[in-house]
């Protein structure tokens, strides 16, 4: 299966959005970090959180478009991040940790690009980061 | 009829002179007729409200229900549509009980938010020209400073640059998105929109105000609208009407908690027992920019050092949610001085169903303190009667200086009442009137309508505030509390706007996880 549970540990490095509207660990789930990787369909680029679709291909073959949902468009903007850098048909790698209601929706934290390149899509807040 | 010289030469004089008077008292009506400030410039200032029925239909129309007839606005009469979009209008129209973006609160965009029948307040700077609307407490801020767009980025209310052509404001807004209308009769634009603005003061109480349209893709040449603004002077301010916060709670899709917002037979709050003395020395004289009135000056773009004070006033560290250097200075131990109902509800509001009733993830206006240090900017507007602040999350609050009283009590806003006065270099605001639905941050605590807050704005340099809110509310806590952070100031800075609701798939995730018990 594509989607790769990570370790435990990871958690430490990550936490949730700058910008946030909305209580994080009453939507998604710290107990379930995933690590999935496919191809993006669609970017949507709006506050008070922009989204990014990928297409993933599981073990059984049957594809499934996953919603990572990012920080907000304007501190993704401030950061120097554009919706341009994500093209439609781009292969990717994306972190994240799943929705509580079980649907295919995640936060994210990094995404990276097949070249190496890595951009925190997401909060980008290490835990302790003052905001 | 030949004249005598002297006589010709007297008659002449006599004209020249009544020429000369009728002029002097044209000039003299002219400038009285309109308000000016120090600068010259016509005062736009004040509660103006359209005089027309374009928000319903810019063109002429007959009576439909829930619209009255009305006259055309426009130049042209008719709007010069390409052919492809008089048949989308058509659609519109007969979709627009559902279409229209008004039906679910959202943005209506320039030039609708003009003319629609809710009252704007306008509050004019050298450097940006403000406007707050009732409607949603949506704003528009028109920076005056010779910038252009900063971002290729598209807004519901657009990107607004302003100047003076003579004694008109003219107003370029561009960078639209293509989701709004400019009436309930489904009449719409493109992305490719961009809409001139003149605002014309043709006497103290009337502002002529013009858009004129223009959009390629949508129509085959300009167009311009043309609507009266009459100002509201029996109306002391402008109030709030959160559309969407009260279709929801008509709907029972957000539910006010009855202890904490106010109701009929709620019990007066009992006064403050002593103002609260700030603890921040103030800047020496000289250190911080003034207002020619020698007020410290604190207008512009502005950031909280929020210390993760909207994940807890107390130090936290805790993974999934930004960590906090803490930000509560009185009481110094011991966490907020709960009552023990509040603390048991503020431990449940942490529990994963419960995020569903934070009101800011149904992108409801955050309420005093919290629209301050959640983690978006805002930008201060400084009149000598009045401070607004306008909050990137499409919010504001309007703080008069002038010395009024609070409203009457049954008048209870999601942002309060604020009133303001210079105690010395302190800027101290006291707000009362909240409507006790708000939570004080995401992690749950508890605030109720019978809060008083006392906000403290001291400036200590040219670059930085000392900012203070002391919060008493004898429904929730056993004794007043004192939160305390920096505000960065950023000559540089703008806001960008949050169109929150717009777009918010949080919320059915969140209804989801409430709904089905999901821990």
């Amino acid at each position: 299966m594509t989607r790769i549970m990570v370790a435990i540990g990871v958690i430490c490095l990550w936490s949730a959005t700058a910008s946030a509207h909305h209580s994080f660990t009453a939507e998604f789930d710290i107990n379930k970090p995933v690590k999935m990787s496919g191809t993006i369909t669609m970017v949507r680029w709006p506050n008070p959180h922009g989204w990014i679709y990928i297409d993933v291909k599981g073990d059984d073959g049957k594809v499934v478009n996953w919603a990572f949902e990012t920080a907000a468009a304007n501190a993704l903007y401030r950061r120097g991040t554009r919706p341009e850098d994500f093209p439609v048909g781009t292969q990717v790698t994306i972190d994240g940790f799943l929705a509580r209601n079980g649907t295919p929706t995640a936060t994210s934290g990094k995404l990276m690009f097949a070249d190496g390149r890595a951009i925190t899509i997401g909060a980008g807040a290490v835990a302790g980061e003052q905001k | 009829m030949r004249m005598p010289k002297v006589a010709m030469g007297l008659l002449l004089s006599v004209a020249a002179v009544t020429a000369l008077s009728a002029q002097a008292v044209s000039r003299t009506t002219a400038s009285a007729a309109i308000p000016r400030l120090a600068d010259g410039r016509p005062d736009l200032q004040g509660i103006w409200q359209a005089r027309s029925r374009a928000a319903y239909d810019v063109e002429d129309h007959p009576a439909r229900f829930g619209m009255p007839a009305g006259r055309s606005v426009i130049d042209t009469l008719t709007i010069p549509y390409q052919p492809w979009a008089a048949m989308k209008q058509r659609e519109n129209f007969e979709q627009r009980a559902k279409a229209d973006p008004l039906v679910e609160c959202f943005l209506p965009g320039v030039p609708r938010i003009m003319y629609m029948e809710h009252p704007f307040q306008i509050f004019q700077m050298r450097d940006a020209v403000a406007m707050t609307f009732e409607w949603q407490q949506v704003f528009r801020l028109i920076y005056t400073n010779g910038t252009g767009p900063s971002t290729p980025l598209q807004f519901w209310m657009g990107d607004s640059r302003g100047r003076w052509d003579g004694d008109t404001f003219v107003v370029d807004v561009t960078n639209h998105n293509d989701r709004t209308w400019f009436d309930m009769a489904g009449n719409f634009h493109s992305d490719a929109l961009h809409v001139l603005e003149r605002y014309t003061m043709l006497d103290a109480d009337t502002i002529r105000y013009q858009a004129t349209i223009e959009d390629p893709k949508v129509f085959t040449r300009p167009w311009t609208i043309t609507v009266p603004l009459a100002r509201q002077r029996e109306m002391g301010r402008v109030l709030e009407y959160q559309c969407r916060a009260e279709m929801e709670e008509a709907k029972g899709d957000f539910k006010a908690d009855p202890r904490t917002w106010y109701q009929d037979g709620s019990a007066p709050v009992p006064p403050l027992p002593s103002e609260p003395r700030s603890t921040t020395a103030a800047a020496p004289q000289g250190q911080i920019p003034r207002t020619a009135d020698g007020k410290p000056e604190i207008s512009g773009f502005t950031e909280a050092d929020a210390g993760g004070a909207n994940w807890g006033f107390e130090p936290h560290n805790e993974p999934f949610t930004p960590g906090g250097r803490g930000v509560l200075v009185d009481p110094k131990t011991g966490g907020l001085p709960y009552q023990p109902w509040a603390r048991a509800e503020k431990q449940d509001r942490t529990t994963p169903g419960r995020g569903y009733d934070d009101p800011t993830a149904h992108c409801f206006a955050g309420g005093v303190p919290r629209s301050l240090y959640v983690p978006s900017p805002f930008y201060i507007i400084q009149t000598p009667a009045y401070v607004v602040i306008l909050l990137e999350r499409m919010s504001w609050r309007i703080i008069p200086l002038d010395g009024r009283a609070h409203l009457p009590d049954t008048i209870r806003l999601w942002q309060g009442d604020s009133l303001g006065r210079w105690d010395r270099d302190t800027l101290v605001v006291e707000t009362k009137n909240l409507n006790g639905k708000t939570w004080l941050n995401e992690v749950g605590d508890v605030i109720s309508h019978a809060a008083t807050v006392i906000e403290r704005f001291t400036p200590v340099s040219a670059s930085l505030m000392q900012y203070e809110a002391t919060v008493n509310d004898p429904v929730v806590f056993t004794r007043p509390w004192t939160i305390a952070m920096p505000l960065k100031r950023n000559p540089k800075g703008e806001l960008l706007e949050v169109a929150c609701l717009e777009d918010n798939q949080d919320l059915l995730h969140l209804k989801d996880v409430k709904e089905r018990g999901i821990q």
